[in-house]
């Protein structure tokens, strides 16, 4: 140890960072490696705290040989840290070795805070992650990012949007960074991929799993087309606890958060509330104040929050100049028969069931059906859960 | 000296002629009873002797010898205590033989020498009908049940002694049937015409739900199952309750069928007031396998067989145990249940039309999703809990929305079943018409090979069911079922082709989808 009586409160982590980083400099190898590997493991320490450990004992390396002496002398470890990591530094080298021999196979990169490819957004938060876990391309410090949130319970009309949101920002270079999780977050990174640009999806969960299940093809994409990581280590299990701390990494990553839809008690707040402590901009996309999914939304303008009306005035106050997409929902409904009219002006993003266009429009079902079927073939109607119809032709 | 008397036993819904010997000789005082005996026809003895003395009939001790036959049937049930007592005094000369030759008796005797009802009557009666015997003796309660077979004349007994009177009264030509003041008679002739007691489930207090509406009268009308999905107090139980009353009566002979199901499960009684109505029945989520299949050592009809000819409404279908969903697969199909036992296999006859009702997801509100709080992976597991071939037997799906105030409110008059139950009439004797001799009678049993036949397709109709197929990835089984549930459209409005409007229609009501989010 290099001083005992170090103050962990005193010295920024940034500080810290820079000060170790030549220390570790010309240190590769194999076993260099799985010290950091054991290091970037253990889930019981915040990264702030891996990070000064590293500053203070000179590296993982010989915080895995440190005297148990040592450790219960420093200061900023809570008593059951110091158990933990006591217990942690049982763990055999060899098995060390071999796991990141396993998780190399398979194709997992893992990327502490010292290395070039560390982004260096992260480096500024308060409580950086010390190493990612990663698969596909990390986010590049030039591209601006947003990060797109939203509830994982959406209704139809924030996956619409997501999804647009998603194409809009990838058409204006625009990378996307969110949650992977199903609902907005999915939506909008697959809308991202759709249209040709990255995103970077942050796991609650190893880096390895596929959480939810379901996303598995938006799992797949992102290891192609964008990034995938995690701070938490491979096989770990989507924990409830994981959740709220991955944010930090969104909003760390991301220019401006973006929630779309957000219940009163939702965590895309919590996002929203990072991404406050680290000075980003919050937009919110507004929503009808009758709607349970947009209250969280309306209630962040009411705070002050930028309101998100369309994809051109976003981008122009994020000082990001694209050409402009046209709309073509009033030109599409210039095409529209008087009765295919009708029947599109009783429909909007809320899915509307047959039974109540019915008696909506007053048209027998016969010639209802009928209009349906062409305003689908125009592309301006979709059938979204059987017998249930939105617009499909909202641009943003 | 030896006596013989017949009587029956229930097999399923079929019933067999047994007969009953008995001799009585001198030897060691004891009563015998052989031929493969159950339980409970063995303790007939002790009935039997008891209401005997208790008849004020005094027996000297000698040997009595009892034998049921055809001995390869195993004998169960309570009808054998009249016969048997018959057969004993006869057989000890305190009846003449003659008087008991030509009549089936059956009953339950107590102690006391009381005839008791019991199960099974009817088919007991059908049974003796074909096997040329025109007198039956019945517990008095079961009179009206066997009355409802013609050409037979029904002793009702009510106890030892008086069955005693009658016969010798009957045989002596004295008896006469107190018919003609009978109230029960009157009743019978009743029958006649259709009784409608369902007033309260008119399809006229149904407010709104078009759509609903028009599902139940097509599914109605060709005999489709069908599943309804909506929130709770939708008014799922309320269609469900109407679709029975816009089936057409009962045919007599369907009528006697029915009844005979209703007399082996021992619930004549609900038969008897509305004898052509078609049966609605609709047992609770938590019914058993037997429960609901029929089941026990000596089978007794389940729920599906009491619905025989009518509706069975299974109503929250996802909270069904999954085997007893299961076990509907196979009578769906063949329109029967059959039950094998170690006595033998039992069939029952199980034509029902199957309406279920469910919730869309676990909290009900879905799709609305300000208020559905379910994830997709448990809406998904929720549907899930149908199983794949089960949801292929339902002809129309249709979702059921909570009417609004304003409809409920309104004082609009809504057609009547009985306006609705006339249209269905209609279309059935066309579907009948078309099927004549091939021994299906509804649209909803065309087998797939027949389709082309019988379903020709306007081409533009055609054009619209091969787009579909594609956009909504149908399988082979639904592609069909939309066919079907076309043709009875199109034979509702009485066309012979099936129209581009009524492939479109049929669309509406197509089955399920998994997939929550169509477009993912």
């Amino acid at each position: 140890m290099k001083e005992n009586n170090w103050r962990y409160n005193e010295v920024s982590s940034y500080a810290v960072l820079q000060d170790c980083e030549q220390h570790s400099r010309g240190e590769k190898g194999k076993g260099l490696a799985s010290y950091k590997y054991w290091l970037s493991c253990l889930t019981f320490l915040a990264g702030k705290k891996k990070i000064c450990l590293e500053a203070m004992f000179g590296g993982a390396r010989e915080i895995y040989h440190a005297e148990e002496n040592d450790i219960s002398n420093l200061p900023f470890l809570t008593d059951r840290e110091k158990e933990l990591l006591k217990e942690a530094k049982k763990q055999s080298l060899g098995k060390l070795l071999q796991e990141l021999d396993d998780i190399e196979n398979a194709g997992i990169r893992l990327v502490t805070w010292q290395e070039e490819e560390y982004p260096g957004k992260l480096k500024e938060i308060y409580n950086p992650p010390y190493g990612l876990f990663c698969r596909g391309k990390l986010p590049d410090e030039r591209q601006k990012a947003v990060g797109v949130v939203g509830a994982r319970i959406c209704s139809s009309y924030g996956k619409i949007i997501a999804e647009k949101i998603g194409q809009g920002l990838a058409k204006a270079g625009v990378a996307v960074i969110s949650g992977m999780a199903s609902g907005v977050d999915g939506a909008a990174q697959s809308g991202a991929l759709l249209s040709g640009g990255y995103s970077c999806g942050v796991l609650g969960c190893g880096i390895d799993v596929c959480y939810p299940a379901m996303n598995r093809k938006l799992y797949d994409d992102l290891i192609q087309a964008g990034g995938l990581l995690s701070e938490y280590p491979p096989h770990a299990k989507p924990h409830a606890m994981y959740f709220p701390q991955r944010n930090r990494i969104i909003s760390g990553l991301s220019d401006c958060i973006l929630v779309v839809e957000a219940k009163k008690r939702s965590g895309s707040l919590i996002t929203v509330d990072f991404a406050l402590e680290q000075g980003k901009d919050i937009y919110a996309v507004p929503g009808r104040i009758c709607d349970a999914l947009s209250y969280g939304t309306n209630c962040l303008i009411q705070q002050g929050a930028g309101v998100f009306l369309n994809m051109e005035d976003f981008l122009r106050e994020m000082h990001i100049f694209a050409e402009s997409g046209e709309n073509s929902s009033l030109k599409q409904k210039n095409h529209l028969e008087n009765l295919e009219r009708l029947v599109y002006s009783c429909l909007d993003l809320s899915p509307r069931s047959i039974e109540e266009l019915l008696k909506e429009t007053g048209m027998p079902l016969g010639a209802l059906m009928e209009n349906l079927e062409t305003l689908q073939e125009k592309g301006c109607v979709s059938e979204i859960y059987r017998n249930y119809y939105i617009r499909s032709d909202v641009s943003v | 000296m030896y006596s013989i008397v017949s009587t029956a036993i229930v097999c399923g819904i079929q019933s067999i002629l047994i007969q009953v010997e008995a001799d009585v000789c001198d030897g060691m005082p004891a009563l015998e009873m052989v031929g493969v005996l159950s339980s409970e026809v063995k303790e007939a003895k002790e009935r039997i002797r008891a209401a005997i003395r208790n008849s004020g009939i005094r027996l000297s001790p000698k040997k009595i010898t009892v034998n049921l036959f055809p001995a390869d049937i195993r004998k169960t049930g309570t009808v054998f205590d009249l016969p048997i007592a018959l057969a004993i005094l006869s057989a000890y000369g305190k009846i003449a033989q003659e008087c008991l030759d030509g009549i089936l008796f059956a009953g339950e005797i107590s102690l006391n020498g009381e005839i008791r009802p019991t199960s099974g009557i009817l088919p007991m009666v059908l049974a003796a009908r074909e096997e040329g015997k025109r007198v039956v003796c019945v517990p008095k309660e079961n009179a009206n049940e066997a009355q409802v077979v013609n050409e037979v004349t029904i002793l009702p007994g009510e106890s030892l002694n008086q069955v005693i009177e009658l016969v010798k009264q009957f045989h002596a030509g004295t008896w006469h049937s107190a018919k003609s003041s009978d109230p029960q008679h009157d009743q019978k002739a009743g029958h006649a015409a259709p009784v409608l007691s369902r007033k309260d489930y008119d399809f006229a207090a149904i407010c709104g739900q078009k759509i609903l509406k028009r599902a139940c009268e097509i599914a109605a009308s060709g005999r489709h199952n069908m599943l309804m999905l909506g929130s709770p107090g939708a008014g799922k139980t309320m269609a469900a309750q109407a679709v029975s009353t816009i089936l057409p009566s009962l045919t007599q002979e369907e009528a006697l069928e029915l009844a005979k199901v209703y007399s082996v499960a021992g619930m004549f009684e609900q038969r008897e007031r509305n004898f052509l109505e078609r049966p609605y029945r609709s047992p609770h989520h938590t019914i058993s396998l037997a429960g609901l299949a029929g089941g026990g050592t000596v089978p007794k009809p389940g729920e599906i067989s009491l619905a025989h000819k009518g509706v069975l409404f299974l109503d929250e279908l996802t909270e069904f145990q999954k085997p007893v969903l299961e076990v509907l697969r196979q009578p769906l199909e063949e329109r029967e249940i059959r039950l094998a036992r170690k006595t033998g296999t039992y069939f029952f006859p199980a034509d029902i039309m199957l309406v279920a009702a469910m919730n869309p997801c676990s909290c009900g509100f879905f799709p609305d999703r300000s208020r559905c709080t379910c994830s997709k992976a448990v809406i998904e597991r929720h549907l899930n809990k149908i199983s794949r071939p089960l949801l292929d037997r339902m002809d129309l799906c249709v979702e059921v929305l909570r009417p609004t105030l304003s409809e409920l409110t309104e004082a609009k008059t809504e057609e009547t079943s009985a306006e609705i139950r006339s249209r269905v009439e209609q279309t059935q004797r066309i579907q009948q018409t078309r099927f004549a001799g091939t021994g299906i009678s509804y649209n909803s049993q065309i087998p797939s090979t027949l389709i082309k036949e019988w379903c020709p397709m306007a081409p533009e109709g055609e054009k619209l069911l091969r787009d579909s197929f594609e956009r909504l990835e149908l399988t082979a089984r639904g592609y069909y079922r939309i066919i079907r549930v076309a043709r009875t459209i199109a034979d509702m409005e009485g066309t012979k082709r099936i129209e581009r409007s009524h492939v479109q229609e049929s669309l509406l009501f197509r089955s399920l989808d998994r997939k929550v989010w169509n477009w993912e």
